[in-house]
């Protein structure tokens, strides 16, 4: 399997890692010319990065999401399709403890705003992402170990079926309707200096995101695990006779996989203040989507898809017909693929 | 071969089921039984319209009990398939009444994308079709724009030539610029952002509202219309709006379709004091739990039929619904269009018995005789049914969401002559 990656990169890879750059430089040379076109001064500077904000908080969710993604893709080469609704099962978990009594014992309540949330709210993203990534473990343990050696489309099938399986849950259990997600964000516009404005919501959906991003990538690159992690991503035949516990191993990207969706889960309710059992499985999409764009495998580069991804669904909704966004996004990857068919940093593979 | 044997053997057991359900039910001294069918979306998300449309029509046919002898049972289906109504949901529940050959008629259905699905299978049997709540105007009324638009056109919906479908509620015709009318001359709105969910009813009511809007001299900006087969991203949109210089937002959509989703997403973009316009499928409670925090009384919709409450001879029966039915949440916009449409039923199936001789009508008699319906009193009004299945004199209301739920503040009567 880890040989099937190898001929990937070492056959089908026409450019090199430079070149990953490159189409990252055309990309944001195409931003700026679109940023400088007579359709953006009719909005001026302020509406471009007011739309931006908006682009960039999306994207920011799908990244969280395409992380877990792009990680267990990397180290077992499965498209975790339950991954999406693990995501909505955060924002329903830390739904619940809300509205229940346990959610007034840390003094959070759907009506709770200001400064005083933050504290609980802090504890809330904690016991939410301890919680899916139990799931995620158990889902793992169920659904994919016991496949590890089947055909790969045996655990892919499974995966669709927990992906079922837990939207059926969440369908029962809360019903088909749209839940109101308590608001405890607050509402007002930062300046950023010449009139230019973005969403204290925006801000505050990316910098939890990035921070998220930032202590994955140093764990990954530092803790003992996270080398772990590479080795059995890299060879894992060759990593278990190093003496590394392979189950642990991916028990552990799991784990790390389903704690950002649970958050991303958390940031989604807070952002749009609405969540549906099924909306995970679309959103799921898009961050897989994400992922391969970006590399599938590679951290940064999930991050990176999801993020291009979030700003063109909002320019495109910003500027143009809102019924060309997604056929665009997805010209758009396959534009990238055509040219990059390991998506933008498909080479830099040791940090899966 | 097999194939065709094997449909031969299913036909005549079919047969013979029929044959020996009708010799029991002539043993009887009763003359036998008639069913009403109903096609709504009663669970998920949409049953918060669908359920109490269902019990308006069930309860007129607990109110009738019999006709000519006949006694009457309801049957209601379900077309939502995971909390949103469904066409081919739909069409499998016609073909269902279609093989029930006591069924006579069917209310509904609710939703126009599932009333285009449904109409040509209905129309081969004949079944006749009678919607409390369909406002696409493509339905019964050529216009240029149907085929690209909805999809279907009045002969593309009904193969056999002859019609077996009507409704009792306004068109979209006089929907979307109902709203239009009340937007520019009452609330005083220059401005005005529309989307719509690119369904056939959210399309043609956001369209409608346009066309109006801009008639009376108003502006229309950001007219973009989304895929709301998974919830979408309004903020960048809204944004646009907002400083294309909106004062308002039109939503052609349902709640159903993420309806009022945008008026959530507003908050920070627009002021809660902006106004938040839309058509009958968003005067519901779920999108006012969907508007979440900017849930309040800038929202008005309109609804398809004149409000029940204004006309004093109703008032008895509302009475004895509402005590049968407590619950504030079982009865909403189209409770009592669909009592009427249950009624209309009754009655010109009571008038088919008679001229057939007072026995079992076959269904295009039935047809027959809706299609003659003339100044019946309904509670929601008093209907004629034009050759098109249209109300000739059709009605409607703009409600407000005020702090006792979405109330009705205009009644507003239409003539499509003018």
């Amino acid at each position: 399997m880890a040989t099937a990656v190898q001929r990937l990169r070492g056959t089908f890879l026409p450019l090199s890692f430079n070149s990953g750059l490159n189409v990252i430089g055309i990309l944001v040379v195409l931003v700026a010319l679109f940023a400088s076109t007579q359709r953006v001064i009719e909005g001026g500077g302020t509406y471009f990065f007011q739309t931006l904000g908006f682009g960039l908080a999306q994207g920011a969710i799908f990244a969280l999401v395409a992380l877990g993604y792009t990680m267990v893709y990397g180290i077992i080469e499965l498209i975790n399709f339950a991954h999406g609704d693990v995501f909505t099962l955060g924002a329903f978990f830390s739904l619940a403890i809300i509205t229940s009594p346990l959610g007034a014992l840390i003094g959070l309540t759907p009506s709770s705003s200001g400064a005083g949330v933050i504290l609980p709210l802090l504890g809330l993203f904690v016991v939410t992402m301890l919680f899916c990534a139990l799931v995620n473990i158990a889902i793992e343990r169920v659904a994919y170990r016991p496949l590890r050696h089947a055909p790969r489309l045996a655990p892919l099938i499974t995966a669709i079926g927990m992906s079922a399986l837990l939207e059926g849950i969440m369908n029962v259990w809360k019903g088909p309707y749209n839940l109101a997600y308590p608001d405890f964000l607050p509402e007002n516009q930062i300046p950023l200096g010449g009139g230019a404005t973005i969403a204290a919501k925006s801000v505050f959906v990316i910098v939890i995101a990035v921070v998220l991003m930032v202590v994955l990538t140093l764990f990954i690159n530092r803790s003992k695990l996270g080398k772990a992690m590479r080795a059995t991503a890299q060879d894992r035949d060759a990593a278990q006779l190093m003496g590394i516990d392979i189950n642990r191993t991916i028990s552990a990207t799991f784990f790390i996989g389903a704690a950002l969706a649970g958050a991303g889960g958390i940031i989604y309710g807070l952002y749009y203040n609405s969540v549906q059992a099924f909306d995970g499985f679309q959103y799921g999409l898009y961050a897989f989507t994400a992922a391969v764009f970006g590399g599938i495998g590679n951290i940064p580069g999930a991050a990176i898809g999801g993020f291009v991804i979030g700003i063109v669904f909002a320019m495109s909704d910003g500027y143009f017909t809102t019924k060309w966004t997604i056929p665009l996004i997805f010209a758009i990857l396959i534009f990238v693929l055509v040219f990059r068919p390991t998506g933008l940093l498909g080479m830099r593979v040791p940090e899966k | 071969m097999v194939r065709a044997r094997g449909l031969v053997v299913l036909t005549v057991a079919t047969l013979v089921a029929f044959a020996c359900g009708g010799s029991t039910n002539g043993g009887s001294s009763n003359k036998g039984e008639i069913d009403i069918a109903s096609d709504l979306p009663t669970s998920g998300a949409d049953a918060s319209s669908g359920l109490p449309t269902q019990y308006g029509a069930a309860f007129a046919v607990e109110q009738a009990g019999s006709v000519k002898g006949f006694t009457l049972k309801f049957i209601p289906f379900d077309d939502a398939v995971n909390g949103k109504h469904d066409p081919t949901k739909g069409t499998q529940n016609v073909q269902q009444m279609i093989s029930n050959p006591k069924i006579l008629g069917m209310v509904g259905p609710f939703n126009s994308g599932v009333a285009g699905a449904e109409i040509p299978v209905a129309n081969q049997a004949p079944l006749a079709m009678i919607s409390p709540s369909n406002t696409n105007e493509c339905l019964t009324i050529n216009f240029d724009y149907c085929q690209k638009y909805a999809g279907y056109t009045v002969s593309s919906l009904r193969p056999t030539g002859k019609n077996n479908y009507f409704r009792v509620a306004a068109n979209d015709t006089f929907q979307g610029p109902a709203m239009a009318d009340f937007a520019f001359d009452t609330l005083g709105l220059k401005t005005v952002a529309v989307w719509d969910d690119q369904e056939p009813f959210g399309l043609g009511v956001a369209n409608n509202f346009a066309k109006e809007f801009q008639k009376k001299g108003g502006t229309v900006v950001a007219r973009q219309g989304f895929d709301t087969s998974s919830k979408p991203d309004f903020h960048s949109w809204l944004n646009r709006a907002k400083a294309a210089g909106a004062q308002g937002i039109y939503a052609g959509a349902t709640s159903a379709s993420y309806g009022c989703i945008p008026r959530a997403q507003s908050q920070g973009i627009f002021d809660p004091n902006s106004y938040y316009l839309g058509p009958d499928g968003i005067g519901d409670g779920q999108c006012l739990k969907d508007s979440g925090s900017m849930a309040n009384d800038h929202m008005y919709a309109s609804q398809g039929v004149a409000d029940a409450g204004s006309n004093s001879s109703a008032a008895s029966t509302i009475a004895k619904y509402k005590a049968e039915h407590p619950n504030a949440a079982d009865t909403a916009a189209y409770t009592f269009a669909a009592y009427d449409c249950a009624a209309i039923l009754i009655d010109s199936i009571g008038r088919a018995i008679d001229a057939n001789n007072g026995n079992m009508p076959s269904r295009q008699q039935v047809i027959d005789q809706i299609a003659k319906t003339s100044n019946f009193q309904g509670l929601t009004g008093t209907y004629t049914l034009n050759a098109a299945g249209d109300p000739t004199t059709p009605a409607l209301q703009i409600q407000q969401n005020k702090s006792s739920g979405w109330t009705t503040i205009k009644n507003i009567a239409v003539n499509p002559g003018s």
